[in-house]
């Protein structure tokens, strides 16, 4: 995270915490509901990056805490390896905040499943519901450490008890991904190693830092495994994040929040060789006046890295419906922001698209339906304050007409209503210039998109 | 009844004594719009909600031949037994509800309404429905869910999270019994589940000399055939403030599958080029199966041009042959597109959309209902439940009473589901949306529509995870073509 900051708006802009009791009840309903809860609670800071930044540290600082004290505060160093291991793992950006949330939780309760003796009948099953499989680590230690026939047969109650939760809340989920974790990692049909092993080896850290003191003079093999720490998180680490996405999602966010120089600036140094790359570059090389002078400087790939077809992710159409809201075709932004939304895998919503489909719709006049959209963003809690400021406004369709931003959309936007076409993007653009030339967006993008397909036709 | 009376009698009176009751001879502003609606007895209580700024609410309803049912709450949420029992009271009379709203510490009561028990009764166990985000191309989250009409209770019966990456929809019960029924599953391991009598089998219904899988299907009375239109169905966006998606088939035929074999009838006069052919349905008698036709235009640059007929063919269920076809409705005549014909169970009505052009009304504002008249051949709008949004997607309930729709209505693009009746004359009743447990709370947070809505006469059983290992197995029976 000290890397790549940007990973932290990624999350945020993937989900929309509601302070509502339904929100919560959505997610109880299923096993580790507490911990997603919780977790996107804490998500939503996400949205400043100081905060995010902090609650990153707190939680890493939390684990190691929480997995020294668990037994008897020795091998210092071997109570930081679960917390490092969790930095090396979130350096996948669809890992979810809720599994190192749900893991802290399972490592506080470990003190309570180590004196609960048959209350574990009932805190096994609850444990499992509110914080998901990690709480095998509990579970496993209170096993391990007791060795004894009765906890022997709280094994076989982990799995009845599973079996009867899983059946209970997430029959409409596969059995692997109730056994691994509904809420741990946002990608479906996907689990990654480090998500299986992390609990595993939090356990046995825990069990470490129960034994005696490793080394009876810290120096120099203290040093040594220092050492050897740094060296394997720092390999780690530059294994798990892949620096194009990272990069990619840096761009993300500096469009986000304007700062489109230094876009320019990143790619002067390094630019991943991707079209969403290339349309984040090229959509601040025209916020600059640079975009025809010094298109041919950065990474091209065609058209398409002006402005991207419809993909069905997450990630890649955000710069480009950025841009088509600007140049006046809020109806393929709608289509883009909806797909965006909805290529979330875990099926959440997203607070940043969700408004853009609102401004959508208020640009349309479609203020009931922007109202829905609306009512839900004033339930959290970054988008608050605009939510309302936007259902203020349309009460007042004269307000609307006046508002400095729809009346620009309104004024760019085609004129006459007919089928878009990407493969017909450039005429497009020409057609909106030429119905109003205060749309130089259209004019530079039409100039840019023929330099662009010269080079693909001459190549 | 009799221990909410004295509360009953005490809030109005706590009211009138702070002397701040005011009448308003107007009726009041309820959500969902009930007032004068026609429901079944045994329906699920027609809770609503006053506008937001009132913060109590109560309601008296009177029986027009007995009983009586008095709520107070943050909105009119009735019991559902005593709510039953009311409507059971009064089938082929009408209910009649006072209402009073507190806002700002001032109640209010406004004109009293009315709303109609039908006799015909509707003991259909409930609906069947996908729900999906209305919108483009990608979704999260789908499922086929049944609903209890009489109760609030819904369920699922396939959700895409136990299938990720794979669509579910169209499903179909032969007139509305579950137990010969299909859906659809798109995607990698896509296949049509096919179950009757609790038998259940994946179909790939895409041959090599078909241009797909079937995708809108229809049971033949008899349980051996169903009828299928082939549609590779595209979107594609308009510009304007009006309207955004439109949604077209590149191309579409029309097969009849026999069950007995897994063979298609493959007529090469509904699988050419220059038409679209969609949309079939059978006639109760099984003799007849009327589809939609249209001439193929250049897609999606014409996609406005196209424009689909009525038309019918008379239907051999020996051998599973269609006849000579016979226009019923030449709408492309007249600027007009039919879509959906759907023949009522007792053979008696046939409803159809009619919209502009296109075959997919859901997108088309203009959309409305049509009935036609089976035996005199009379077409009508159904004006009595058509509105200025999209109304769409209709089907019969089992006794041919009763129908349901999908409309817009509500706010333009959230799709809900309406019910309405109809009496030997063809009259029909004004509709009432689904009711749900708090209208306002349900239908305005809901990021789903409606989708496919049909009866069901039981409550479908479904082994969610028999289905699970079998749809990532591929085992699957490969459609021939038959000889």
């Amino acid at each position: 995270m000290w890397l790549y900051p940007q990973a932290l708006s990624y999350q945020e802009q993937n989900q929309l915490f509601l302070f509502t009791w339904d929100y919560l009840g959505e997610r109880l309903a299923l096993p580790g509901g507490l911990a997603d809860w919780l977790s996107e609670f804490l998500v939503q800071f996400f949205y400043l990056r100081w905060a995010g930044t902090l609650i990153m540290a707190l939680l890493a600082v939390l684990m190691q805490r929480a997995v020294w004290r668990v037994l008897g505060k020795r091998n210092y160093l071997c109570s930081f390896i679960p917390s490092l291991l969790l930095l090396i793992y979130m350096g996948n950006v669809e890992v979810l905040l809720s599994y190192p949330v749900a893991l802290l939780l399972s490592v506080w309760l470990c003190p309570l499943f180590l004196r609960a003796e048959w209350h574990r009948l009932w805190l096994i099953p609850l444990g499992w519901w509110l914080c998901g499989p990690v709480i095998v680590v509990p579970i496993l230690l209170s096993a391990l450490r007791g060795r004894k026939r009765a906890d022997l047969l709280m094994l076989g109650w982990t799995a009845l008890t599973f079996y009867a939760e899983y059946r209970l809340l997430a029959p409409q989920y596969p059995f692997r991904d109730a056994l691994f974790g509904l809420n741990y990692y946002r990608l479906v049909e996907s689990l990654p190693a480090l998500q299986v092993i992390i609990p595993f080896v939090t356990l046995l850290c825990i069990l470490v830092c129960g034994l005696p003191a490793t080394f009876r003079k810290p120096f120099p093999a203290g040093i040594v495994a220092l050492a050897l720490l740094v060296a394997g998180t720092f390999i780690g680490v530059r294994i798990s994040y892949d620096k194009d996405t990272h990069e990619t999602l840096a761009y993300d966010w500096l469009i986000r929040h304007e700062r489109y120089a230094d876009v320019i600036k990143r790619a002067e140094k390094y630019q991943p060789h991707n079209p969403v790359s290339a349309c984040s570059v090229n959509f601040c090389l025209f916020t600059q006046g640079q975009l025809n002078e010094r298109l041919h400087e950065f990474y091209q790939c065609g058209t398409e890295g002006l402005i991207l077809p419809s993909i069905r992710d997450n990630l890649s159409d955000i710069t480009s419906e950025e841009l088509l809201w600007m140049m006046g075709m809020p109806n393929i932004t709608l289509q883009y922001c909806f797909d965006l939304q909805e290529s979330i895998q875990n099926g959440r919503k997203s607070g940043r698209f969700m408004s853009r489909i609102a401004q959508c719709n208020i640009v349309n006049g479609w203020y009931e339906r922007a109202e829905r959209y609306l009512d839900m963003l004033e339930h959290s809690l970054f988008y608050r304050k605009w939510a309302r400021g936007q259902k203020a406004l349309i009460q007042n369709v004269d307000k609307v007409a006046a508002d400095p931003v729809y009346a620009y959309i309104r004024s760019v936007r085609f004129r006459d209503d007919f089928i878009t076409q990407y493969e017909a993007l450039d005429l497009m653009m020409a057609l909106l210039y030429s119905q109003n030339n205060r749309n130089f967006m259209a004019a530079q993008y039409y100039e840019a998109w023929q330099q662009l397909k010269s080079m693909e036709d001459a190549q | 009844m009799k221990r909410w009376l004295p509360i009953f009698v005490a809030c109005l009176l706590a009211a009138s004594c702070a002397g701040s009751t005011s009448y308003e001879d107007v009726l009041p502003e309820i959500y969902p719009d009930y007032i004068g609606v026609t429901v079944p007895v045994g329906i699920a209580p027609l809770n609503f909600n006053l506008p937001e700024e009132y913060d109590r609410v109560l309601v008296r309803v009177t029986g027009s031949k007995g009983g009586e049912l008095k709520v107070s709450g943050r909105w009119a949420a009735f019991p559902i037994k005593k709510w039953h029992r009311l409507t059971a009271q009064n089938a082929g009379g009408f209910l009649s509800f006072t209402v009073l709203g507190r806002k700002d510490g001032q109640w209010t009561q406004w004109r009293d309404f009315i709303l109609y028990v039908s006799e015909a009764p509707l003991e259909d166990y409930g609906i069947v429905y996908r729900k999906i985000a209305p919108g483009y191309t990608t979704y999260s989250r789908i499922g086929l869910y049944q609903r209890d009409l009489h109760s609030f209770r819904e369920e699922p019966i396939i959700e895409s999270t136990l299938t990720p990456g794979q669509c579910v929809g169209c499903h179909t019960a032969n007139a509305t019994d579950p137990s010969q029924y299909m859906f659809h599953l798109r995607g990698k391991h896509g296949a049509t589940l096919i179950q009757q009598d609790g038998e259940r089998e994946w179909v790939t219904t895409r041959t090599d000399q078909t241009i797909g899988n079937v995708a809108y299907t229809y049971w033949h009375p008899g349980g051996r055939w169903f009828a299928g239109s082939i549609n590779p169905v595209r979107q594609c966006f308009w510009t304007g403030d009006q309207r955004t998606i439109e949604v077209f088939d590149l191309a579409s035929d029309l097969v009849v599958m026999d069950m007995n074999d897994h063979s298609l009838v493959v007529d090469p006069r509904f699988t050419t080029k220059d038409y679209l052919e969609t949309s079939p349905a059978f006639t109760p008698d099984g003799k007849w199966l009327y589809f939609c036709k249209a001439k193929a235009f250049n897609v999606p640059q014409m996609v406005d041009s196209i424009r689909y007929d009525l038309v019918r063919s008379s239907f051999d269920e020996e051998t599973g042959a269609l006849g000579d076809i016979e226009t019923i409705i030449p709408a492309s005549k007249k600027g007009k597109s039919v879509s959906f014909p759907r023949p009522s169970y007792d053979g008696r009505w046939l409803m159809y959309n009619l919209a502009d052009f296109s075959v997919f009304p859901i997108d088309h504002k203009e959309a409305d209902l049509w009935l036609m008249d089976l035996e005199t051949g009379e077409t009508r709008p159904i004006d009595e439940v058509n509105s200025d949004f999209s109304e769409s997607f209709h089907n019969w309930n089992s006794t041919s009473r009763w129908f349901l729709f999908c409309s817009r209505r509500d706010d333009g693009l959230y799709v809900q589901v309406y019910l309405s009746s109809i009496d030997a004359d063809g009259h029909c009743t004004k509709p009432f949306v689904l009711p749900q447990e708090n209208p306002r709370k349900y239908y305005h947070s809901t990021l789903y529509s409606f989708n496919v809505p049909d009866f069901t006469k039981r409550k479908i059983s479904f082994d969610t995870r028999g289905v699970y290992g079998e749809v990532f197995s591929d085992e699957r029976v490969q459609a021939t073509v038959k000889e």
